[in-house]
């Protein structure tokens, strides 16, 4: 467990709420659609967040861009600190690589996307929730010693 | 010479790590690796405690978690803790620890009258003797004194320092207990390709397994619903000056798919009497103390046992030089007595021990009745069988069975997926049961609650034959150890008494926690000002910045109000409010609920929601709008807005936002399915500020791109726009009554807005106002509220909102809005109160005709929102009263009784301010 866990905001330029019919998006639950710089994370039956440009064919599309706040960890330790506040199992046989899941973290609603690379993790919060959430993560993430990187855009890899 | 009980070799201490520690203010040393049980043994101390009740000497008796004498005070200030079991706490340098529940010293202690009164003390002797005075009252003076006179440590008084955290954790295979049993499932699991974690309460072995997760120094307390398995590690107890981003204990959370538990057997007493004596300890934590710490218990020994397990401890004890005396047999010579090499006393039994600080001798006797002899010793070694640990098992809804030849009770089945292996299952030597010696003094079963077997016997001949009734009227077991070598003796003594199997009597139930949960890991890193989690809008910060009080709305941190340097809250409100009503503010109004809806059949599935029409609002316009629940009575109000074709943007209020997306959300998934509608909340996607007072326009015209005039911008009108070119929405709508506008922004460039509005506020003397300033503007104004007002009692006529109902279309709530008790007379209705004489508004007081009459006297509303209005300069009030629109110009009383404030009061209408909306319009 050598390699160092990182934390950093991932900025997001723009984000959509999908609902309805939206050719092109997975329907299979926590599943993520990629295709170039569009994300899509499951959020439900006919709902989907989408990170990127607003997809035109859907039924309806909902400006989201700045509901919610993102923070990427990276390294061997990023799902022992998200597991202190967050019930999922995140061994990847349980939680594969790029996909989704919905739950809590600590009393907050989130979503969690494991990318492609399997030991990074980003968790979605409301933004009126994430400095709590930083402070948590902040908390938790010190006993690793954890380094706080300079914000980024989002990038599902 | 320090250690003089420290043997020279062997055990697992290191010795070239001493350690320096106290205990009672006394200096000793001893080794890395120790317990402070086995450090004080190797300094000879035998002496540790003293008694819950009779204050009677004790000392060491066990090696382990079930320690039921060795508790003492660890630390100091803050970070004292109570009741710590010596012979689990690692030794680190510089540990402080005192004895507890003695006065003024441990060898001197004033309490031990206790033990000289204990006649009158028997089992629940005071249920029996507190009975006078028969007043509640009487019982919680007693219950003070008795408090005081029991109870062990003391908690510390001051805020707990350190920091707790919780752990989930995941696994295919969890494996409680990292004696060999453990290990081998442990590795066994492993290699047949399972996710493996192993618990295990000591420290670290050094030993890893190859793909176990180990958790050390962690003890699995409780097993939950579907295998969640509770755990508490202590992260940082063991250490001198432990890290500062450490915790100092992490609450684990393991859900497995199975459970193995390795748990092993905890040795268990005999009840004779002196059983109690300092330096009598079981015969296994004798032979642990002797292998494990190097350590010798005594120099003299006498072993007593019903079984062949103390065979290893006597020869242990031989090997490492203490003199074994005698080992007295219960059974008839065997076996093991033969090949031992020990003196071995057969068929017998200690009757009775001597000695007060610390065992001096033992009176030994034949089981069937013959002369007692006298033996000298320091030490007993006293080993009355095993318990099988399954307190995991049973709390996984395990079965037990009886075993006569172990004399205990061990596991049968589980509906879980929950194995027991090892001692646990009861892979233990045979043993005769012997449970108690008939003779005189206090035989004690349960050591830490000072039980007897007397106590026992009287429980059963009062009647309290029900092994869960005798646990409460003797306190059996109900110590910090849960009785863990108690409990089965206790048992078995009743079943004795009362003349019946020990399968007959049954156990009491095994609860979590296994241990005692150190409270401060139980809610982890949720404490403190991170009870609940705190929302935080995008101005947060400049209002921080700015010194504003803030109030919590919901989890919301709003701005209450922005006191000026020597300006009281209130004082600072009322400038606010005038300020708004003379030139113009600025309110933080992102908390607000927002809802966007979408789709083709939006508009008609709004118009199913709100009881006023919808479908006719156009594009570009707003309308305020009221729902109900499905009873008829107000849900929430709030504005549409219509954004496009069929586009609109809802919002609700604060408090409210997630009960009416819930209430949306049912109604289309639930309800009406088959609506093409979409809804979702854009709460968190807008910041938003309010503009209101008469120069709002000049402010609004200052930062936006578009014409604002009243002909261009009429009331109610709603744009895009950019706003300090932000991509914005401009909103004419109104809260205070005054002319005013709403910006809303991406809540990403939040501040940035409102720095803007403040800055081309400037010069028209614009200031900030918080909820307090808002609240007065909106009670002036007769604006009602979700809570106080729209209690959930209220329909839309009783808040005088009755022309909203739309007469030609249905909604959700309108069908039951016809009951009678609706309509009929007599409805407490909105109104609106002015203080006369100037008194000030009592708070939540209730309206009454003539505030004189006895009580019960009968009440006409109560009030529901005041403030001082600084725009009227007077006290008001809005209030529900039982026909309260008939009745303005009545005098009425507003009275308080838990105030003590009565205020004569002036029944008018809701509304102090404009009441035609020139202000708003114009």
């Amino acid at each position: 467990m050598a390699d160092r866990l990182v934390v950093f905001e991932a900025t997001i330029a723009s984000a959509w709420n999908v609902q309805g019919e939206a050719p092109g998006l997975s329907s299979a639950p926590n599943a993520v659609s990629r295709e170039g710089s569009v994300t899509a994370f499951w959020l439900g039956p006919r709902s989907w967040l989408v990170l990127g440009k607003s997809p035109g064919e859907a039924t309806a599309a909902f400006d989201v861009s700045a509901s919610r706040v993102a923070y990427t960890l990276s390294g061997s330790h990023a799902a022992t600190v998200l597991n202190k506040h967050c019930p999922l199992d995140f061994h990847p046989s349980a939680f594969p690589p790029a996909t989704c899941a919905q739950s809590l973290f600590g009393q907050v609603n989130a979503l969690y996307y494991r990318h492609a690379a399997a030991e990074a993790i980003t968790i979605f919060v409301a933004r009126s929730f994430a400095r709590d959430v930083a402070h948590h993560l902040d908390a938790s993430a010190a006993q690793y010693g954890a380094e706080w990187a300079a914000p980024r855009p989002f990038v599902a890899d | 010479m320090t250690q003089p009980f420290r043997l020279a070799q062997g055990g697992a201490v290191d010795r070239a790590r001493p350690l320096a520690f106290t205990f009672d203010g006394a200096r000793f040393e001893g080794y890395a690796g120790d317990t402070l049980a086995s450090a004080l043994l190797a300094n000879g101390v035998h002496l540790v405690a003293r008694s819950f009740k009779y204050h009677r000497p004790r000392g060491i008796y066990t090696a382990g978690a079930e320690e039921p004498n060795a508790l003492v005070q660890l630390g100091m200030g803050a970070r004292s803790e109570p009741n710590v079991r010596a012979t689990t706490l690692e030794l680190f340098d510089g540990l402080s620890a005192e004895s507890q529940n003695r006065w003024p010293s441990l060898r001197f202690d004033a309490g031990a009258l206790n033990d000289a009164f204990s006649p009158l003390m028997p089992a629940g002797f005071y249920y029996k003797t507190f009975m006078w005075p028969a007043t509640p009252r009487g019982w919680l003076r007693y219950e003070h004194l008795i408090r005081r006179m029991a109870g062990m440590g003391r908690a510390a008084s001051e805020p707990d320092p350190d920091a707790y955290e919780h752990q989930y954790a995941h696994c295919d295979v969890l494996v409680v207990g990292g004696g060999p049993a453990g290990i081998e499932a442990a590795r066994f699991a492993a290699q047949a390709g399972r996710r493996v974690i192993l618990c295990d309460e000591g420290p670290p072995s050094g030993r890893d397994i190859a793909d176990v997760t180990l958790l050390s120094r962690t003890t699995a307390f409780g097993i939950y619903d579907d295998l969640m398995v509770g755990a508490l590690e202590r992260v940082t107890d063991h250490l001198a000056s432990p890290p500062e981003r450490e915790p100092r204990r992490r609450l684990w959370k393991i859900r497995a798919r199975e459970v193995v538990l390795a748990t092993g057997a905890i040795e268990r007493g005999i009840a004779y009497a002196g059983n109690d004596r300092p330096g009598t300890m079981l015969a296994g934590a004798a032979k642990t103390y002797l292998e494990r710490y190097a350590v010798r218990p005594g120099s003299r020994a006498v072993v007593f046992t019903n079984n062949d397990s103390a065979y290893a401890a006597a020869q242990a004890l031989m090997s490492a030089g203490v003199d074994v005396a005698a080992v007295v047999d219960a059974r008839p010579e065997g076996e093991a007595a033969r090949r031992c090499g020990l003196r071995v006393i057969a068929s017998s039994a200690i009757v009775n021990a001597n000695g007060r600080l610390r065992v001096s001798s033992v009176d030994v006797a034949p089981l069937d009745g013959g002369r007692a002899r006298c033996i000298d010793c320091d030490l007993v070694c006293v080993s009355g069988g095993f318990n099988p640990a399954v307190h995991l098992w049973s709390q996984a809804r395990g079965t037990l069975r009886y075993d006569e030849r172990l004399a205990a009770f061990l596991p049968d089945a589980c509906p879980l997926p929950v194995r027991i292996v090892g001692a646990a299952a009861g892979e233990l030597d045979a043993v005769r049961a012997l449970w108690s010696v008939r003779s005189k003094g206090k035989r004690f079963v349960d050591l830490m609650n000072d039980v007897t077997a007397d106590d026992v016997a009287l429980a059963a001949r009062e009647g309290y034959t029900a092994v869960e009734h005798l646990k409460r009227y003797t306190t059996l077991g109900m110590g910090p150890d849960q009785g863990k070598t108690s409990g089965v003796v206790g048992l078995a003594l009743l079943a004795e008494a009362r003349g019946v199997s020990i399968p007959d009597v049954g156990t009491t139930t095994f609860r979590p926690p296994y241990t005692p949960v150190t409270l401060g890991a139980v809610p982890g890193s949720e404490q403190g000002a991170h009870l609940a989690p705190t929302r935080r809008s995008a101005m947060h910060d400049w209002h921080a910045e700015r010194g504003a009080r803030f109030v919590t709305a919901g989890l919301w941190l709003r701005p209450h109000s922005y006191p000026r340097a020597g300006e009281s809250e209130d004082d600072a409100a009322n400038r606010e409010a005038r300020n708004v009503r003379a030139n113009v503010g600025v309110v933080d109004v992102s908390t607000l609920g927002k809802i966007e809806i979408a789709g083709r059949d939006a508009a008609a599935f709004l118009n199913r929601i709100y009881v006023n029409t919808i479908d006719s609002l156009a594009t570009g316009r707003c309308r305020y709008g009221v729902m109900l629940r499905d009873d008829g009575m107000v849900l929430d109000d709030g504005t549409v807005t219509r954004l496009g074709p069929s586009h609109y943007l809802l919002t609700t209020t604060t408090v409210n936002a997630v009960k009416v997306m819930q209430h949306i959300e049912y109604l289309l998934q639930v309800v009406w399915p088959e609506l093409a509608v979409f809804a979702t909340s854009v709460t968190e996607q807008w910041a938003a500020a309010a503009i209101s007072g008469p120069r709002a326009r000049d402010v609004v015209a200052a930062l936006v791109d578009i014409d604002v005039s009243n002909a261009a911008f009429p009331f109610l009108a709603v744009a895009s726009c950019r706003a300090a070119s932000l991509p914005a929405r401009l909103f004419r709508m109104s809260y205070s009554g005054e002319l005013a506008y709403e910006l809303h922004v991406r809540a990403d460039r939040g501040r940035e807005l409102w720095e803007a509005i403040v800055k081309a506020g400037e010069p028209f003397g614009l200031m900030p106002y918080g909820t307090e300033a808002m609240g007065t503007l909106r009670i002036e104004k007769g604006h009602i509220v979700v809570g106080p007002e729209a209690d959930g009692r209220t329909t839309a006529d009783d808040l005088g909102l009755g022309k909203l109902v739309s007469g030609a279309k249905w909604c959700v709530g309108k069908p039951l809005l016809a009951r009678p008790a609706l309509t009929e007379a007599g409805r407490w209705q909105l109104v609106g109160l002015t203080a006369l004489d100037g008194a000030p508004m009592p708070r939540a007081a209730k309206l009454v005709a003539d505030p004189a009459r006895a009580t019960p006297n009968p009440m006409l509303g109560h009030v529901t929102s005041w403030c001082y209005s600084p725009n009227l300069e007077k006290w008001i009030a809005l209030a529900l009263l039982a026909d309260g629109r008939r009745r303005h110009g009545e005098t009425l009383w507003a009275v308080s009784p838990l105030a003590g404030a009565r205020v004569r009061v002036k029944v008018g209408p809701s509304c102090f301010i404009d009441p035609e909306g020139a202000r708003l319009r114009g």
